[in-house]
């Protein structure tokens, strides 16, 4: 690469050869307006707003393809260019159903941006009659057709971002519509409903059912926070209006995984969390959880736990500044702490690997772990390597649901072969989770390669970080449960047996309604701390929204029942 | 110096522009000093004199044969038309039936909706005939000015029309520009 200059509008721009006149106008302050253009997928012109004139060139050149080269004198913004701007929007508007008065999108739409940027105080062209299909088979958001500008920014999205290749043009010129899978409904194809399309479509055409008409731009709030849904640490931005949760959506410049999320982060805590929430502490009375205030539900726990034999034990769904006042009170309470649920086997590897390691790796093993199943983000990147040409080795003795996409399949019996593929590749990544077998531990430790552990906890790491770990805890006369929003059964938390229990939790299990007091506790969009995602990444939490009168932070619930104790 | 005249006038529309134009609340005093209002459908006098206008305001869309007739007029009466609000400048929420034929339209909303029982198609010589479809102005007769809106605030209003008392010809540009509600 090597250092280019351009004039654009007058302004002396540098660049690196290989960039083109958008990127270097960027750099430069200049702004070209685009369209089609989207920063996480390769460019295709199509659009035609990002016309320029560049001297000494034929016609017009779409920046966003057109490579800048040394000496270009380019002029972004002349008559002739507005004039032919206009016309490409005036041709958009009149193409499909473009009227603002009735779109959801309107307040937040960039082809409305453009035409107010270009002054269309008028259209020039009547509207044909014809109505496009809506498609609302799918369950968090629908495909409106007729707001469809034919960008094809869902399509690479879809594509080169998430690698699952759902979307794709389908018919020819004004016929054109974006299909899936060839003609499937939307909710009947193999859209995994991660919604990157969803937050990169310009404008109405793809909405979010239960946000629509919730507020834009200046109505809304954006809180910038780290998903809580599993140990990725995806960062997003939480936006609500009048302390009304409305959507989540990825942050597309924030590692570790740039805007890419899965349905468990961006929708279902919004659209599927069916629970009953815990909004005031309870405490058992004749046999029966009753409502009672903080002070009594606090002397209750502490008057239970002050007889000796307590066990704490928490689960994974806890920031970092909860676990460490849990261990602080349970330091009071002069009992063990513990973990619920799996933990990550410690394998011995020769360097670790970064999660933005998997799409740019040539051989990815996975083993022990099923991530498009859980850990959904780091198989759509293991899938964006094997798009690249790199071999996906999957070790699993049952089913999982990367099989389809594995080059080779190995059981635990068969992990020998692992050796040969790493000698070949130049940059190979293993991720390993819960699942794994002391078998393919073995055969996995001494390999050459990258490592990542998929912790199974949400925090799982901040747990091992701060030293908690799985404990037996029968025996014990008291307990404090540290739950947070983790859906806990009688499989993962022993049974009470008789012990007086303190249940600090989200929302009602079967855990919780056994529990002697309840105190409430935030969820994942009202807290403020930090998680330490499955790299080790120490990763901000921001509360979006505040918590139901009633329900306080853990740490200060924690700091209230230690100075009983 | 003669007051200059203006006429208003609300075809396929909510009435949402005409209280916007109202909207401009004690301004209109100051307006009715500069300007004569010589019709509007909230005034006893509803078209513009044969005589003509300076100006006429014209709000809705066109969606039957009487709103047809009546653009026309106050094209020929006005000298500079303005198309008011999103349905004058494009047809807007009206346009909504153009993908049908205007009889499967009627039968939808008299017939066959769930709510209806022994439902007729409207028929008398005194209602208007629908046209095929609904059409913004600037399909029919020539239009001077247009402002986006639904319906455009009273300040953009009051701007249009303080520009025109000026003898300015109006420019919609800039934040003056918004479309729909998206003020």
């Amino acid at each position: 690469m090597s250092e280019i200059h351009l004039t654009i509008d007058g302004v002396e721009a540098v660049g690196q050869s290989g960039q083109t006149i958008l990127q270097v106008a960027k750099s430069a302050g200049v702004d070209i307006p685009t369209l089609c253009h989207h920063p996480m997928v390769s460019d295709l012109g199509g659009c035609r707003l990002c016309l320029v004139e560049v001297e000494k060139m034929r016609g017009f050149q779409t920046a966003c393809t057109c490579p800048a080269t040394e000496g270009m004198i380019v002029h972004t913004e002349t008559p002739k260019l507005a004039e032919t701007r206009s016309l490409v929007l005036q041709l958009l508007f009149y193409e499909r159903n473009h009227y603002c008065m009735y779109c959801p999108a309107s307040g937040e739409c960039e082809l409305q941006d453009l035409a107010y940027r270009y002054d269309l105080d008028h259209w020039l062209f009547e509207r044909p009659a014809e109505n496009k299909d809506v498609d609302a088979s799918r369950r968090y958001f629908v495909m409106d057709h007729n707001r469809c500008v034919l960008c094809r920014r869902c399509i690479r999205v879809c594509d080169e971002v998430v690698a699952n290749h759902t979307l794709q043009m389908a018919f020819r010129g004004s016929h054109s519509i974006v299909s899936a899978d060839l003609g499937l409904p939307f909710g009947e194809s193999t859209c995994v409903s991660c919604g990157t399309c969803l937050q990169s479509c310009p404008t109405g055409a793809l909405v979010d059912r239960r946000s629509v008409y919730g507020g834009h731009r200046e109505q809304v709030d954006r809180t910038p926070t780290t998903c809580m849904q599993c140990s990725v640490g995806c960062q997003i931005e939480v936006v609500s209006a009048h302390n009304r949760l409305l959507r989540v959506e990825g942050v597309w410049e924030a590692e570790p995984t740039n805007g890419l999320l899965c349905v468990d982060g961006r929708f279902a805590p919004l659209y599927d969390e069916k629970r009953e929430r815990v909004t005031r502490p309870l405490v058992r009375r004749d046999g029966a959880l009753v409502e009672a205030s903080w002070n009594e539900a606090l002397d209750a726990a502490a008057a239970g736990l002050r007889q000796g034999g307590v066990v704490g034990l928490a689960t994974a769904a806890n920031t970092n500044e909860a676990l460490a006042a849990f261990k602080t009170t349970m330091a009071a309470a002069k009992g063990k702490v513990g973990r619920i649920g799996k933990t990550l086997p410690c394998v011995k590897a020769s360097a670790t690997a970064a999660v933005t390691d998997i799409p740019a790796a040539d051989l990815v093993i996975i083993a022990g772990a099923d991530p498009l199943e859980q850990n959904r983000v780091l198989g759509y990147l293991a899938k964006r390597a094997k798009d690249h040409e790199a071999k996906i080795v999957l070790v699993a003795d049952g089913e999982n649901t990367m099989a389809p996409f594995a080059d080779v399949k190995l059981t635990s019996a068969e992990v020998g072969q692992l050796a040969g593929l790493v000698a070949e590749a130049k940059q190979p990544v293993v991720l390993y989770g819960a699942e794994l077998t002391d078998a393919a531990k073995g055969a996995l430790e001494g390999l050459e390669a990258k490592f990542l552990g998929i912790e199974p906890g949400r925090n799982g790491r901040g747990m091992a970080d701060l030293g908690i770990a799985p404990l037996d805890a029968d025996g014990a006369k008291a307990r404090l449960l540290l739950l947070g929003e983790e859906k806990v059964c009688g499989c993962c938390v022993p049974t009470q047996n008789g012990a007086f229990t303190v249940a600090v939790a989200s929302y009602r299990s079967d855990v919780v309604n056994e529990a002697d007091v309840v105190l409430p506790a935030p969820i994942w969009a009202e807290r403020s701390g930090h998680v330490t995602n499955l790299e080790g990444r120490v990763l901000a939490l921001n509360s979006a929204v505040t918590m139901p009168k009633g329900v306080r932070d853990e740490v200060d619930t924690l700091a209230d029942l230690a100075s009983r104790l | 110096m003669a007051k200059i005249k203006v006429a208003t006038t609300w075809l396929e529309a909510c009435a949402g522009c005409h209280m916007s134009f109202l909207d401009i609340d004690e301004r209109l005093v100051e307006l009715l000093n500069q300007i004569e209002l010589t019709s509007s459908p909230i005034t006893d006098l509803k078209h513009p004199p044969e005589s003509g206008v300076d100006v006429g305001l014209v709000t809705g869309g066109i969606g039957n044969e009487d709103e047809l007739a009546e653009v026309k007029m106050m094209r020929e009466r006005c000298k500079i038309l303005i198309a008011l609000g999103d349905c004058a400048v494009t047809g807007g929420v009206c346009t909504m039936r153009n993908p049908w034929s205007k009889e499967d339209v009627l039968r939808c909303g008299y017939v066959e909706t769930p709510s209806t029982v022994d439902g007729t198609l409207p028929g008398h010589e005194d209602l208007p005939e629908l046209t095929e479809r609904v059409l913004p102005l600037d399909q029919v007769v020539p239009v001077d000015v247009y402002l986006f809106g639904c319906p455009p605030n009273a300040d953009r209003i009051w701007y249009v029309l303080s520009e025109l008392v000026a003898g300015r010809m109006p420019k919609v540009e800039g934040d003056l520009l918004r479309y729909g509600m998206d003020e």
